[in-house]
């Protein structure tokens, strides 16, 4: 059985190449007053481009856009959802990198599509179905500052909606996959469990598309009772920095299908292709009901973009070795 | 008459602009490491008449000739590379530090630096370091079998240098860890780590740690073996106070009353008001009033100004409760 291959959320934007286009160096032109709006439009389009071609080319099945417009992995989207607000910069979990902290200050309500336009232009460049990636709604949730609902639960269930809302969208744009980052659902604890039901509970009703939950850096142990019974397609794992979460695919329902993170996205160490597709070979023999896909365990934007285009390279390689050995 | 409420700075200064066009221009091979280097000194004696002339009690040298706080270290060592540019927010790039084997340090990092600081002034110049969990954490690593393992050896090299600058004739020696609050089921390896490095390091030891997660690494982040512990107090409006009240903090503080992320110049009344807090339960020659964090984030002008609010604030404080530096 093929097992096909993903990328979780957002890539590194700078070019391999010199002299390619650069949105960094765009976007230090425009501060400086040497580029206009117009320049970073067409560097960010360049930029989403290569990082498509990039993924076709090494052979990943299922590439996203890179999210190259986005500062973080919150901001973009909570910046055009009427009733956030976007404070200051915070470190991101226990990483080196940063978020704006988006606030509630009113009801949220989604007006308009935030990312669709990102997406059929991406789309538009590539040869295959891309996924398109948003915040999970719990991690949005735990992000945020709440100063206007009444209980995390009013809040958390609020955010849900809105994501379910642009989930559609992207729909009836044609996007056949939907995944949603969330770290946070490795962090909750046991007592967090209705919390976590009222944001997801909102996000796979009625879905079309293909949905993906995953979740980076720690296992979603605690809450997995939680989040079992939800419709989603397929659950995202980081079995490497969370090698705890091997003994959730036990427990993952039916014929659902379980992305498996063993592909370091928080270190520049590449991995043997061989030793990967032994781990594949691992989690076939734990259950035969699932399919599987083969990840980085998080957004490959945590390593610098030569780094990140090896392990892209390592994944298919290795999807390809555990397509083989699983006949 | 009680003695206390010293005034320091965390560490780094803003560069001037003209030091940053010049460390551009050296990164594309337009000035020599010589030219670089006579404006990083020439800069580094502004910094020092700077703070003479605010009035603080214990300088530093304002790292104007480092980049990243970890890179700076890794650069100088044996066992690191250094990699391609890697994002931490919008458009902020920085080369993180990939551990390839064992990590040595072979020379001194700052020692000729503090030297020279130290020249300038007759007020005590603080060491500065980063510490061995957070060079671990904000490192790639592809030698080592573990993040302890890794930190362990990092701890020794930092010793060393901790070690030249009490030679050298360091009364203060800080080393970093900003990371220690991210990761608190690791605060137990960070402790071990730190202890390493400041080991037989004959000075006042200090480091310093950004706001985390307090609920879970207080108190015992006071196993933390050094004499001080400096802390982001105005940023969290000083609720940390809450905390010390529930158990007691036991050693001295490096109290942060400046938000170094806000370019609004704090009033000498509200500083005031932030020590008189303090007052209420540490003593007074427990506290060693400064800025949250560094001030490399801030223009000069701003740095200048947020420094003079509060060392006026510290006199007045000073002066009302009879307490003398």
């Amino acid at each position: 059985m093929k097992i096909e291959t993903t990328l979780s959320g957002s890539f590194p934007k700078l070019p391999l190449e010199p002299g390619a286009p650069n949105v960094r160096v765009v976007r230090n032109r425009m501060d400086q007053g040497k580029a206009t709006d117009r320049d970073l439009v067409e560097a960010t389009r360049e930029t989403t481009r290569r990082i498509i071609a990039l993924q076709e080319s090494a052979g990943v099945d299922i590439p996203v856009d890179g999210q190259v417009a986005w500062d973080d992995e919150q901001t973009y989207f909570a910046r055009g959802v009427q009733g956030f607000e976007i404070a200051g910069l915070i470190r991101y979990l226990d990483s080196n990198t940063y978020y704006r902290q988006p606030e509630i200050a009113g009801p949220l309500s989604w007006t308009r599509p935030v990312t669709v336009e990102d997406f059929r232009t991406a789309q538009g460049m590539a040869h295959r179905p891309l996924k398109a990636v948003l915040p999970g709604p719990y991690s949005l949730y735990r992000f945020s500052k709440d100063r206007h609902y009444r209980s995390p639960e009013e809040a958390a269930r609020a955010i849900g909606e809105v994501l379910a809302r642009e989930a559609k969208a992207l729909e009836e744009a044609g996007a056949a996959w939907i995944h949603f980052e969330e770290p946070w659902l490795g962090r909750a604890g046991a007592s967090d469990a209705s919390l976590v039901r009222a944001a997801l509970e909102p996000l796979f009703r009625g879905r079309k598309a293909k949905t993906v939950l995953h979740v980076p850096f720690r296992a979603p142990a605690a809450v997995f009772d939680a989040v079992r019974d939800l419709t989603w397609s397929v659950l995202g794992l980081d079995l490497v920095e969370a090698p705890d979460a091997w003994s959730l695919i036990s427990k993952v329902p039916e014929r659902r299908t379980v992305a498996l993170g063993l592909i370091d996205a928080r270190n520049t160490r590449l991995e043997d292709p061989s030793d990967v597709a032994k781990a594949v070979g691992r989690a076939r023999t734990m259950r035969s009901d699932l399919a599987w896909q083969l990840c980085p365990t998080a957004s490959l934007e945590y390593l610098p973009v030569d780094r990140a285009a090896m392990k892209v390279s390592r994944l298919t390689e290795a999807a390809r070795l555990a397509s083989g050995n699983g006949g | 008459m009680p003695r206390g409420l010293w005034t320091t700075t965390v560490g780094s200064f803003p560069k001037p602009p003209h030091l940053e066009r010049a460390r551009n221009q050296f990164a594309r091979g337009e000035i020599s490491a010589e030219r670089l280097n006579e404006l990083e000194r020439e800069a580094t004696i502004e910094v020092i008449r700077s703070q003479e002339e605010i009035g603080l009690d214990i300088l530093v040298d304002g790292e104007l000739y480092r980049g990243d706080m970890t890179t700076f270290f890794a650069e100088r060592m044996d066992g690191f590379q250094i990699s391609n540019p890697v994002r931490s927010y919008g458009n902020r790039y920085y080369r993180k530090p990939v551990a390839t084997g064992p990590v040595r340090r072979t020379d001194p990092w700052t020692v000729d630096w503090w030297k020279f600081a130290q020249s300038q002034t007759s007020k005590p110049v603080k060491g500065m370091l980063t510490g061995p969990y957070t060079m671990m954490d904000w490192s790639f690593n592809e030698h080592y079998p573990s993040r302890e393992a890794l930190a362990m050896d990092l701890a020794e090299a930092i010793r060393e240098e901790a070690i030249a600058l009490v030679e050298a004739g360091a009364k203060f020696v800080q080393v970093d860890e900003p990371a220690i609050s991210v990761r608190p089921e690791e605060l137990k390896l960070a402790v071990r780590a730190l202890g390493r490095a400041v080991e037989g390091v004959k000075a006042k030891t200090i480091t310093h740690i950004c706001y985390g997660d307090f609920d879970v690494i207080y108190p015992a982040l006071l196993d933390l073996p050094v004499d001080m512990i400096d802390l982001e107090m105005a940023n969290s409006r000083y609720d940390l106070l809450d905390r010390f009240r529930q158990h007691r903090f036991t050693k001295e503080i490096g109290y942060g009353v400046l938000d170094v992320h806000s370019h609004r110049i704090e009033t000498k009344e509200e500083v005031k008001q932030g020590i008189l807090r303090g007052l209420e339960i540490l003593k007074p020659e427990q506290m060693y009033i400064d800025p949250d964090c560094g001030l490399k984030t801030r223009t000069v002008e701003e740095a200048k100004e947020k420094l003079a609010v509060m060392v006026a604030a510290v006199r007045e404080v000073r002066k009302e409760r009879g307490i003398t530096a």
